[in-house]
């Protein structure tokens, strides 16, 4: 397309581009065509001048050519737009703003004064009617405050006070919903972007299918620990279904066949194949966003205890008013009290301060559920990792198969990868990829799978029992015996590696050793854990001591518990909850859910299981632990910044009383600037808590 | 005589004004006026939009400027190498 360079700096260009108007979703397509090109680090596309900023560290002439490639018809054929983005949202509520601003001025400007004072007493009984709901309700609330304030001022016969307030109040609405609005959306936007994969029945073995090429009437299969992707009816088998993401209710219902299930709700134990009644589609948006709007209930104490805080001040306040007119005997010194009601501000400044962090970290590739939550993380001294997958990369790789007994290597990977495919655990990919790897195919020739949470699988073949899991499964649970003459062979595997243990009718066929390698920057990010403030790192895992002690050595942690059982885990977290410590829990499996919910702040890696992204406070979708750190230097900036701000109304409001009781400044000034403070104090904390540049990492 | 001449006006209003404001004519009128401020709107803030461009232009050159600086004083500096001169030895 034709473009003119508007502007130019190193690693800099505005342009214009030549094509007349341009819609909301036409800046999207742009945005995000630029967005995909190389070394473009950022876009920001005005549509109203056509105007586009592109951020780059590439050669210029590449962005130029690819300014100049660009076709609206072309680009958006290659569907790089998100379903929905925040565009119209914000053109939305700027006009808002734009609105009232200007019709305040406008009026202010134009507008006699018996006509200004009409609208002043419209407008005013909305907020009349409010207080008097409030009263009507026995509560002495904000609104109570703003009723008295305006109802004052008018009935002293000064509606441009009244005005005044009205538009401040009106502003904040405005801008209070914008923030709600835009961080939930950015929140659900980042969240429904996932495709899931789901095992499809076809012709009595399973397959595995995409999300998006399910039809109705189709078959798939659900599993402990899995999520319902889609809405449908049981057709056979039974689940114990968690259905709070719907209803809130968290005791798991029985689902039998004929029985309705629900997309976005978690197999808590059980499996069933259900009958697809509706696709996905643009329904997973809109469920996204009422997931987070009811998680929001889940305010954080600091926003909870400000907004109580906020009415618990209202008495005082009016008290105050009526104290300073009964020893003063004047009016305006009683306003003076009236108009710096601090309560607002309290109300406004610190939810928007916690909303505001929450679409942060989402742009960190972070959701969290609720500001409560980031309270927890900025508090907390305590971490516990589960180490597979979330200290590990997520994707280990099968290092050796030794068979046991008479059993043929390949043969036994083949049967393990069989049984194992069918559960969402890192260590079963391990060993399906490594079946494919070798080109072992198989037919699904076993019955029933059965899965035992954190100890392993079993299962009938050709009418003998098999099993595959951990040691303690394997040889204490079900009692499989080590081949004769083979001690020595079993005393010798190699420590290094995880096991897996293979048996076949009661004996031990195969072990598994599986590498699980650690992430390239898991020591550094264990390290600048320890600096941000946690005093206690604990690695937790199912694995043999050995190789969980040779592992948290070099990680360093500060304690270590290996072959512990998923309830081990919990309990382990209550306990040192019950010492009074603040614990943190980051895991990715089936077997972390009850960790997870237990901790103060449960955090999943977004590679692992359904349910544990399900039952976590936080999900982090980004694959480099230090996100973890930045989650906590955010949570910690967000902490910080409630508390300033809370000081700074309380103090800044304060004065204004002062000075207002001392007659130094008049009601109508003092509401300016406790109604301006409150705004600006808004709107600085609407902005980001952490700079860029010092959060990119070296 | 004025309270007559004021009870006469209300009168005239009540009939014939109110059909007179809720005409044809006039509501062309109220759609003309709106679309007038729906305009002034949308220029007063693609002007915003331009002003925000601008000074975000002046913010990157700024930007540039101080970074140039900072350049040119890394330049000025000369570097110790007196240890790899010793080392040279």
């Amino acid at each position: 397309m034709k473009c003119k360079i508007l502007h130019e700096t190193t690693g800099r260009l505005r342009v214009h581009l030549c094509c007349g108007q341009m819609s909301l979703s036409q800046a999207d397509v742009l945005e995000y065509y630029l967005r995909a090109q190389d070394g473009v680090q950022a876009v920001k596309v005005y549509d109203r001048t056509q105007d586009a900023v592109v951020l780059y560290d590439a050669e210029r002439g590449s962005i130029i050519r690819a300014l100049a490639a660009f076709s609206f018809a072309k680009a958006e054929a290659m569907e790089l737009v998100p379903e929905h983005t925040s565009r119209a949202l914000n053109r939305e509520f700027e006009d808002k703003l734009a609105v009232a601003v200007m019709r305040r001025c406008g009026s202010k400007l134009f507008l006699p004064a018996p006509i200004t004072t009409a609208l002043a007493v419209i407008r005013s009984i909305k907020y009349i009617r409010e207080g008097l709901s409030a009263l009507w309700h026995g509560r002495l609330s904000v609104a109570v405050l703003d009723a008295t304030a305006v109802t004052v001022s008018m009935v002293r016969g000064d509606f441009a006070t009244a005005g005044s307030v009205m538009f401040m109040l009106h502003l904040g609405e405005i801008l209070e919903e914008w923030t709600h609005k835009k961080s939930v959306a950015d929140l659900a936007s980042a969240m429904s972007l996932r495709v899931d994969n789901v095992w499809q029945q076809v012709n009595g073995t399973e397959v595995l299918t995409k999300i998006t090429d399910v039809k109705p009437g189709d078959r798939i299969v659900i599993r402990t620990g899995g999520m319902i992707p889609l809405d449908g009816r049981v057709v056979e088998g039974e689940a114990m279904v968690n259905q709070s993401s719907l209803t809130g209710e968290s005791m798991p219902v029985v689902k039998h066949p004929g029985s309705p299930v629900y997309a976005g709700t978690v197999a808590e134990e059980g499996e069933c194949v259900i009958s697809v009644e509706k696709v996905s589609g643009s329904g997973r948006y809109d469920r996204v966003v009422r997931m987070i709007e009811e998680s929001e209930k889940l305010k954080s104490t600091a926003e909870d205890k400000a907004s109580r805080m906020a009415d618990r001040l209202v008495p005082y306040t009016l008290g105050g008013t009526v104290l300073t007119y009964l020893l003063t005997r004047n009016v305006t010194k009683m306003l003076a009290v009236l108009m710096v009601d601090f309560s607002c501000a309290l109300k406004l400044a610190i939810p928007v301060a916690v909303l505001s962090a929450m679409r942060e970290s989402s742009g960190y590739h972070i959701s969290v559920k609720g500001g409560r939550f980031l309270e927890a993380v900025a508090k907390a001294d305590t971490i516990v990792f589960d180490k597979t997958g979330t200290l590990t990369y997520a994707t280990p790789t099968v290092a050796a198969v030794i068979p046991f007994g008479e059993h043929d290597e390949a043969e036994m990977l083949r049967l393990a990868a069989c049984l194992e495919e069918h559960y969402p655990h890192s260590m079963a990919n391990a060993v399906v990829e490594e079946a494919k790897r070798r080109a072992l195919t198989h037919e699904e020739y076993h019955s029933q799978v059965q899965y035992v949470v954190a100890h392993g699988i079993s299962s009938m073949v050709e009418d003998k029992k098999v099993i595959i899991g951990s040691a303690h499964f394997v040889f204490e649970d079900e009692g499989c015996r080590i081949p004769e003459g083979e001690q020595a062979k079993f005393d010798a595997l190699p420590a290094a590696y995880s096991h897996l243990y293979l048996c076949k009718d009661g004996e031990l066929a195969a072990v598994i050793c599986i590498h699980d390698p650690l992430r390239r920057e898991a020591r550094e990010a264990v390290r600048a854990l320890h600096e941000s403030g946690f005093t206690n790192v604990v690695m937790m895992t199912g694995d043999n001591r050995r190789t969980a002690e040779s592992v948290a050595a070099e990680v360093g942690v500060d304690a270590v518990y290996a072959e512990v059982l998923p309830e081990d885990k919990a309990a382990f977290i209550r306990g040192e909850k019950e010492k009074g410590h603040t614990v943190i829990m980051v895991g990715d499996g089936v077997n972390d859910s009850p960790a997870l919910s237990e901790a103060d702040a449960g955090i999943a890696i977004s590679t692992g299981a359904a349910i544990a992204r399900e039952i976590a406070d936080i999900t982090v979708a980004s694959e480099d632990l230090f996100a973890l750190v930045t989650l906590r230097r955010l949570s910690q900036a967000l902490m910080e910044r409630i508390h300033g701000s809370y000081r700074f109304i309380v103090g800044f409001n304060l004065t204004l009383i002062a000075l207002g009781v001392a007659g130094i400044l008049p009601p109508t000034t003092s509401a300016l600037l406790h109604n301006g403070s409150t705004l600006g104090i808004s709107l600085r904390n609407m902005t980001d808590l952490l700079d860029d540049e010092e959060n990119t990492r070296k | 005589m004025k309270k007559i001449g004021l009870f006469a006006a209300g009168v005239l209003f009540g009939t014939a004004g109110i059909k007179l404001l809720g005409s044809r004519d006039a509501r062309k009128a109220y759609a003309q006026t709106t679309a007038a401020a729906l305009r002034a709107k949308e220029s007063v803030m693609t002007a915003v939009t331009a002003v925000r461009e601008g000074a975000e232009d002046v913010y990157a050159d700024a930007k540039a400027i101080n970074e140039r600086r900072a350049e040119a004083e890394a330049a000025a500096v000369v570097e110790d190498a007196s240890a790899e001169e010793s080392k040279a030895e």
